[in-house]
């Protein structure tokens, strides 16, 4: 079963990334401008830490390591699952219809017949922001990958589970892009400015820290405790995104819109 | 006139139409502004002063909530156009009896100002509660002209990228990078205040102060000879973008075929 779906996964990947290469130069396009866009983004901040050196602890070196994490997990669904930025707008038109009639898991499937492809450009940013860390360790490496892995467990799990809130709440394209754009700006603010009511709230209603400063602290030095912590969070997270999906599901209603997907 | 002035009406009753959906959209600058103020605060404490470059944490604050409202007012102009341009809808509005540009400025800023109300009330509560009272009264409408005109500029550059579909197949890149050189040269996120004085100069040869720095650093220090300066070099920018923009337009349709319909 397991691998089946695995098998399923590479095909729908192999073909996501087939259609996105059949516009060679607007892919690419969007690859580079987004490295490029990332990059720009990032100047603020040595802008602010050559003036300011650092923030309670936190200097540019940290920063170049929670932004390419960040990078790189909100990259890894873009490209992987890029659907889920788009459920609940899947849900409302009642084209959830077309994954329900295949013989598949339904949220895979809807989530993964989408390929962004300025992600594979994040993707590939938070690598090389890695690398201009002055951090950068083959083991840290790594770990670097270990955390962008959870980070995007996270992230997709969160985005399914605000997404899925239409399935009660109707249309909702300004929470979900609410919600994406706290998950980001907090998630590349140094976590050393928050006081612990503030840090709760972004281990859970809103989870940036397990996306930017969480994993930036296990790339910088393994603990066992952190690396729990980042599992721990991307279980409970990917259980919540499930058990929320599987509800709202039961209240779907058909949109009548069984259609050849392309 | 009358007609862009209708368009213009109209696209505000749109907006008043979904109150809900405006009123959501314009809660993304509280935790903005929550965030900045963490930060800020931190790094006023940890300078030990109570002024950098002039600029308080209060001037600091406001500065970036007029910021922050001016540009997340901004529509998302240069998809529009290049939508107009890919799915070959230009040729439907191209054939009214309007001026296309002006038909989309009037139509933008129609969106714009409901928008920027709803930020500046919602941003406004937020910095007030977190550090006093707003900056002189009698500084506001010098604000306003400045503020009307970096949405022309921010028009005037969105529309040509916007035009830039008709060359390219996707104008998503552009717009990402001028937003962030918006964000940089323009101060967004940091006042150029705070800057090293090599890169105030070269953000001061640039359009993008004038589109966010000029209005919000004249909100906070509101003045008659600041006023002429951020006003008088928004007039320069937009005579030369603006002139950019026609050429843009004129060879555009030059590129346009139109097939059947």
């Amino acid at each position: 079963m397991l691998r089946s779906n695995l098998r399923f996964l590479l095909a729908v990947w192999k073909a996501n990334l087939q259609s996105a290469m059949e516009y060679r130069a607007a892919f690419l396009s969007q690859v580079f401008g987004m490295m490029v866009n990332n990059f720009i983004y990032f100047a603020i901040w040595i802008i602010f830490f050559q003036r300011f050196k650092e923030v309670r602890g936190w200097g540019i070196d940290d920063m170049w390591v929670t932004y390419g994490v960040l990078a790189s997990a909100f990259g890894l669904v873009s490209v992987l699952f890029g659907n889920a930025f788009y459920l609940s707008d899947i849900i409302m038109k009642g084209r959830l219809d077309y994954y329900l009639s295949m013989p598949r898991p339904v949220l895979l499937h809807t989530v993964a017949s989408r390929m962004i492809g300025s992600g594979m450009g994040d993707f590939s940013y938070g690598f090389v922001s890695y690398a201009m860390s002055g951090q950068f360790t083959w083991d840290g490496l790594a770990r670097f990958a270990v955390g962008t892995v959870t980070g995007a467990a996270v992230f997709a799990s969160f985005l399914i589970i605000v997404q899925s809130l239409s399935f009660w709440l109707g249309m909702l394209p300004n929470l979900s892009g609410l919600a994406v754009n706290a998950v980001i700006t907090f998630g590349i603010y140094p976590i050393t400015l928050f006081d612990n009511t503030a840090k709760f709230i972004l281990f859970t209603i809103i989870p940036a820290a397990l996306m930017g400063a969480v994993p930036a602290e296990f790339v910088h030095s393994f603990t066992w405790q952190t690396l729990g912590e980042l599992f721990l969070g991307a279980l409970i997270f990917l259980a919540l995104a499930l058990t929320v999906f599987r509800l709202g599901l039961r209240r779907y209603e058909s949109g009548s819109g069984i259609q050849v997907e392309v | 006139m009358n007609k862009y002035w209708s368009i213009f009406k109209t696209q505000v009753v749109n907006s008043l139409a979904y109150p809900g959906d405006i009123i959501g959209r314009s809660l993304l600058i509280v935790p903005f502004m929550w965030i900045f103020y963490q930060l800020w605060k931190v790094t006023f404490t940890a300078n030990g002063t109570q002024a950098i470059n002039g600029m308080t944490l209060h001037d600091t604050l406001w500065y970036l909530m007029l910021a922050e409202t001016i540009e997340l007012a901004r529509p998302p102009l240069a998809r529009t156009i290049a939508e107009n341009v890919k799915d070959g809808s230009i040729a439907y509005l191209l054939n009214k009896p309007y001026d296309f540009m002006l038909y989309q400025f009037s139509n933008s800023m129609g969106e714009t100002v409901f928008r920027a109300v709803m930020n500046a009330v919602m941003g406004g509560a937020v910095v007030w509660w977190l550090v006093g009272p707003p900056p002189d009264s009698r500084g506001w409408p010098m604000a306003l002209v400045a503020i009307a005109g970096a949405w022309i500029l921010h028009f005037c550059v969105n529309a040509i990228i916007g035009l830039a579909a008709f060359i390219a197949e996707d104008v998503a890149p552009f717009v990402w990078i001028y937003q962030k050189f918006a964000f940089i040269f323009g101060g967004l996120l940091i006042p150029l205040d705070f800057y090293p004085q090599w890169l105030r100069t070269l953000s001061s040869f640039m359009p993008f102060s004038s589109m966010i720095y000029g209005p919000a650093h004249l909100f906070v220090t509101p003045g008659l000879s600041t006023f002429v300066e951020v006003v008088g070099l928004q007039i320069i920018w937009i005579a030369v973008l603006g002139a950019l923009l026609t050429l843009a337009y004129r060879r555009g349709l030059a590129y346009l075929t139109v097939n059947g319909g």
